[in-house]
């Protein structure tokens, strides 16, 4: 550093120390207001962050009971099948009308399949 | 630095050094501020406000007075760019901001010199802050300000020729 910079860097800080000399608030009370608005934000962040998790613990179930709702799959049995001549369609709840008995109840066939002089239209 | 003194959410900071620093990171507040007592004691508490919960961290890479100052630095920007967006819709209401703008220094033998420091452009005022009045390097000074060494140095050059040129025409 050479003179004219010492000379210039005592003189600016002889000013920036006049400036401030007054000014400085105590460090005690900055701190303090410091400390208490960083408790603040901790407490607004535990009390956000709870209420993500139990939004999130909520969506788990309600999300779970909806699966719940959803029926088990029913397949046809080829056993029981074979045993019997009566069947039912496995969703007795979506076909009603599709219970029928394989030898005594002829489902109606669709037109296009009537014999015309033997042969099907 | 005592284990007491250590902050839970920021392991190399203490109270201590920080109340050691407090008169030098308000006096760089405050000229963040254009010498706003008020907006200058909200940014220095509002700086350790970010060292308290681990927002600001310091991870020993630099000094902790570099990494405080750059801490101040960047919360003064942020504030302004928030003032600045706010001013605009003052302007166009046709209304003033209200200040509490002090005279920064009293009538004396450095008023000369402080005015030739505040008539610099921001980065160089900055530059001779931070080294001249702060003990800072020019490495530091560059850090805290976001520049490289490099274009530090350019400021610091610049500033010192201006301020010699201005004082010597006076």
């Amino acid at each position: 550093m050479t003179d004219s910079d010492t000379v210039l860097r005592n003189a600016l800080r002889k000013g920036q120390e006049s400036m401030e000399a007054e000014r400085v608030p105590d460090f005690d009370a900055v701190w303090a207001s410091a400390q208490s608005t960083a408790n603040r934000k901790g407490r607004r962040t535990t009390v956000l962050g709870g209420m993500a998790a139990a939004a999130a613990l909520l969506a788990v179930v309600v999300i779970g009971q909806m699966r719940g709702v959803e029926q088990d799959w029913q397949f046809v049995d080829p056993e029981e099948l074979a045993s019997s001549t009566y069947w039912a369609a496995p969703s007795d709840v979506l076909l009603p009308k599709h219970q029928f008995d394989l030898y005594g109840d002829i489902p109606v066939l669709i037109e296009s399949t009537d014999s015309d002089g033997g042969a099907l239209l | 630095m005592r284990d007491s003194d250590v902050l839970d959410n920021n392991p190399h900071v203490s109270r201590s050094a920080l109340e050691a620093m407090h008169g030098q990171v308000f006096g760089w507040a405050l000229s963040r501020c254009d010498f706003q007592q008020a907006t200058a004691e909200d940014l220095v508490q509002q700086a350790y406000v970010e060292l308290l919960t681990g927002k600001a961290r310091f991870d020993g890479e630099s000094s902790l007075k570099t990494f405080v100052f750059a801490v101040v630095q960047n919360l003064s920007r942020n504030r302004y760019r928030r003032i600045a967006a706010r001013l605009r819709l003052h302007n166009r209401a046709g209304q003033e901001a209200a200040t509490d703008v002090v005279d920064p220094i009293e009538p004396g033998e450095h008023r000369d010199l402080w005015n030739a420091v505040q008539e610099l452009p921001a980065r160089q005022r900055d530059i001779v802050e931070l080294v001249f009045c702060r003990d800072m390097t020019i490495e530091e000074a560059s850090a805290v300000m976001g520049v490289t060494t490099g274009t530090g140095r350019v400021h610091y050059d610049r500033a010192k020729k201006a301020l010699r040129g201005k004082l010597e025409n006076d």
